[in-house]
This record gives structure tokens, sequence and C-alpha cells, in this order.
């Protein structure tokens, strides 16, 4: 890590313009190589591509049922030179083997393949912005506009006083955001790009524009049958979510006492995840057929798989059209 | 002399064989050598596609190039045993052509149709994996695919 050859004195000016001056740390360090990020402290000031950014806390993230495990590579910054609140992604070279169910494949965490979108979707309204630089030794170092608000999937826990007022009054609004989400998801596969960790809370619902905003493009993984099947998973996980307004799992049946238990077969439950009811209609009757012909994609029971988003989108688009009227 | 024009003049019937390493693939060729063996009027291509890996899959280019090139050279050695299962049936050398395509696609199927289509073969043969239910709805079947996407073409599935 290199000093920079800059006041201590100027800097702290600089950070006092955006923090409350009880947050201004007598001695900014200045930091230029940030090959590894554990050495990379709170109160440091990283300067990526010669703009200084005032390092604040890493993030956290739930993953593989592991909630809110830190990830240290991945911080929240003040770029000093215009207040505005960043997200660094730093460069953690991660090979993992990935567990789906009871199948397992190899990932890896791609500084490039996130930079490669970044640059894709600029201006999309339906992803996460930013832009990378590299720092001295060549990392390439993610900058991404903090987005402030929820996720999707807490945004619609909070909808309806049931899952019938929910269901009627506000899911078609609901579908129309997925629908762009799908969309989104279609732009980068029509380029030879895969989301790969496509999750709901992936999705953030922007406060102040109410845009959903897919986040977090970094996983990459060696397809064989088909580049986008993972994504198409992730996609029909989201929509189920969505549709039953969070997770129908068995677990929650038998803690109402449902009787709809008696009436459950295997072939309603997700493919992947067994505990997951996909055949919503069982349970809110009022939900239509043709809704729920598109979640049985994604069930055990399913004969036929979507093979990519445009399927998916013909069968979305009649959905909206019939429940829209 | 590439195997499409070969087949073109000679006016044989081509064939693609695609294979792995598996031992589906092995039969599905085996199927083609026992079934088709010493008949005149065809040429045969083998072909293993490897998928490129995604961009810095690998920590460094070296470790990437090194994985290719060893990808390639086992797909090489198996290659040229199948050619000489195929020999010993019957098939004329000069009918025989083994591909390695080390390309990137949506997946190993359009890679493979994409091919039989360039080559202008009349079939298409593939070993099925069997995959779980599970696995193809994740990553898709390649056997699946092609059967659903093939067109101008016909294709054998060997179990």
């Amino acid at each position: 890590m290199r000093e920079m050859p800059l006041s201590g004195h100027d800097l702290r000016d600089i950070i006092a313009r955006w923090v409350e001056p009880s947050s201004v740390p007598a001695s900014p360090r200045i930091v230029t190589d940030i090959s590894d990020f554990f050495k990379v402290d709170y109160d440091d000031v990283v300067i990526l591509d010669g703009r200084p950014y005032f390092m604040r806390n890493y993030e956290r993230e739930g993953r593989f049922g592991i909630d809110e495990e830190p990830k240290f590579w991945v911080r929240r910054a003040i770029d000093l030179t215009d207040g505005s609140i960043k997200i660094i992604k730093m460069v953690f070279h991660e090979q993992f083997r990935a567990k789906v169910g009871n199948i397992t494949f190899d990932c890896v965490r791609s500084p490039r393949k996130e930079a490669i979108i970044l640059d894709m979707v600029k201006g999309h309204p339906n992803f996460m912005q930013g832009f990378s630089v590299c720092d001295p030794t060549g990392n390439i170092i993610r900058i991404i506009d903090f987005i402030k608000g929820k996720t999707l999937a807490d945004h619609v826990l909070g909808l309806g006083e049931n899952h019938e007022d929910y269901f009627h009054n506000f899911f078609p609004s609901v579908l129309g955001e997925y629908i762009d989400l799908v969309k989104a998801i279609r732009f980068l596969h029509e380029r030879g790009e895969k989301h790969g960790d496509i999750r709901r809370d992936h999705i953030i619902k922007e406060k102040d524009t109410g845009l959903c905003r897919w986040i977090d493009f970094d996983f990459n993984f060696m397809h064989a049958g088909n580049m986008f099947g993972y994504d198409l998973f992730g996609l029909g996980n989201v929509l189920v979510y969505l549709t039953g307004r969070g997770d129908v799992t068995l677990q929650r049946l038998r803690k109402e006492e449902s009787p709809v238990l008696d009436h459950l077969t295997a072939d309603d439950m997700n493919i992947i995840f067994n505990n997951r009811l996909v055949n919503l209609n069982k349970v809110y009757p009022y939900i239509p057929d043709d809704l729920n012909v598109v979640l049985l994609h994604f069930s055990l029971g399913a004969n036929a798989f979507y093979d990519d988003t445009d399927q998916l989108l013909t069968d979305l688009n009649e959905v909206r059209e019939k429940i829209s009227n | 002399m590439a195997a499409d024009k070969m087949c073109f003049l000679d006016k044989n019937r081509h064939i693609l064989i695609a294979v792995d390493e598996s031992e589906n693939a092995k039969r599905a060729l085996l199927y083609v050598a026992e079934f088709l063996g010493g008949v005149p009027g065809f040429c045969v291509s083998i072909l293993s596609v490897i998928l490129e890996p995604p961009v810095d899959y690998f920590k460094t280019d070296e470790e990437r190039t090194e994985w290719i090139n060893r990808k390639k050279t086992e797909a090489a050695v198996m290659l040229d045993n199948y050619r000489r299962i195929l020999v010993q049936s019957g098939f004329g050398e000069n009918n025989i052509e083994p591909l390695v395509e080390v390309i990137s696609c949506p997946s190993i199927a359009d890679c493979i149709l994409n091919k039989r289509q360039r080559l202008n073969c009349d079939t298409l043969v593939i070993g099925r994996r069997g995959i779980s239910k599970k696995e193809e709805f994740l990553f898709g079947s390649t056997s699946s695919k092609i059967v659903h996407s093939a067109r101008n073409c016909a294709v054998w599935v060997i179990e």
C-alpha cells in the first residue's frame, strides 16, 4: 500500500464537507493499492482513477441459507468529489462449489464479468449503475451507485391486508415490475451474458424512482447444457415468491394446520427446493390458471421447462393481459 | 480436405457424431460403427466440443490457456481412439474426420447444431447422458435441446 503526498489537513477539510464533524478522522490514511481488501480500513481514503473515496462499513449479504454474511471486499464509501454514496467492490478471487438443492457446481466470483455487464447496462433502468477502474496493480474495482430502497421481496411483504387483497389490488402492478425485470435479463442473454445469481434479494426497489434494479452480477460458472438455465430457475423462484407474497413452505402450512396439506403431492413443490409450494392455486384458489400454469413450469411435476426468457415473457404477457381486464 | 467438401464431392451421406468423454457418447459411436461399418457411401465427422471457460473463470490467462490446451489434447486422444474404432468397423480412413472445437456458445447443443449446419450433415448422432430432471431443469439437456431444435436433418439419440 502506498502513501500519497497529500496534506492530512486538506483531506480532513474535504471529508468534513460530507460527514458530521465527529466522523472526520484525525489523520486519514490515503490508499491506492487495494489488492488486499482486509488492509483497507474504515476511515481510509482510497484513491481510484484519481478520485478519492472515504471508506465506510462493509456490506452484508445472506447466501446459501446463511444470513447476513459479511462481505469484507464490498464497502460503502463516500465519493469525496460530490458526496455521493458508492459501493466499492474490491477483488476477491473466490472459487467455491455452489449447492442448489442436492446439485452442486463450481462457481467463481468474477470482477471482469461484472465490469463488462456494468458497461453493457449503462443507463438501463433495471440494473444497478456504476463503472469499473483498475487499481495500480491491475485489480478490477467496481464503483457502484448506492441504491436507496428495500429489496423487492421485502417491499411486497408490506403490500395488502392479506394475500387476497394483495393479489387483487397490488399484484398486477408487481407483475408489471417483474416483467420488466425479466426483460432486463433477456437484455443480458441477448448479449451473451448471464446474471448468474438471480435471487429475490438481488432486486432493489429504488425508493426515489420506484424502479426495480438487479444487483450483483459477479457470479460465474461453467455451463454445459443451457447457459441461461440457472437464471431461469432464479426468475421462477422470484415469480413464485411474488405471487405468493412470500414463500409458502410446508413448514408454514403445517404451522397453520392448513387443510391444503391433505391435497398436496410432490409434484406441487419446487423442483429444487422441495419444501416450497409452487402450485399456489391450491392455497389461493383465486390465482388464475394461466398464471398457475406458468408457476408449474418450476415444479417437480413439470413436463416442460422454459428454455429462454422469451418463452417466459410470452406467457407472462398473456397473464398480465388477463388479470388487468 | 474438410469433411463437408469430401462428402459433398463423393456424394456420400454425411454423419456427424457429437461426443464427449462419457460412456453414452462412446455407445453412440459404437452404434454407428456397428450399424454402418463397411457400408459404402457414408462419411463421418466426430465432433468434440470444448466450451470456452467464462472470462476470469481461472485466476490467470496462463491457467486458462493451460486448461484449454489440456482439454484439446484429451479430446484429440479420444477422437483418435474413436477414429480407429470406425476404421476397424469398416469405414474408410478418408471418410472420417475428427473435429475438436473450442467455442463460446449459449449451450453445447447450440454449438453442435451450428456445426451440423455448417458441415451440412444429413444425420446427427448423440448419446443420452440420462441426467436427472433437476439437472435438466437447471442446466438443460443437450439431447433434449437437439431433438427439439434440430432442423433439416435426422437425429439419432443413442441410449
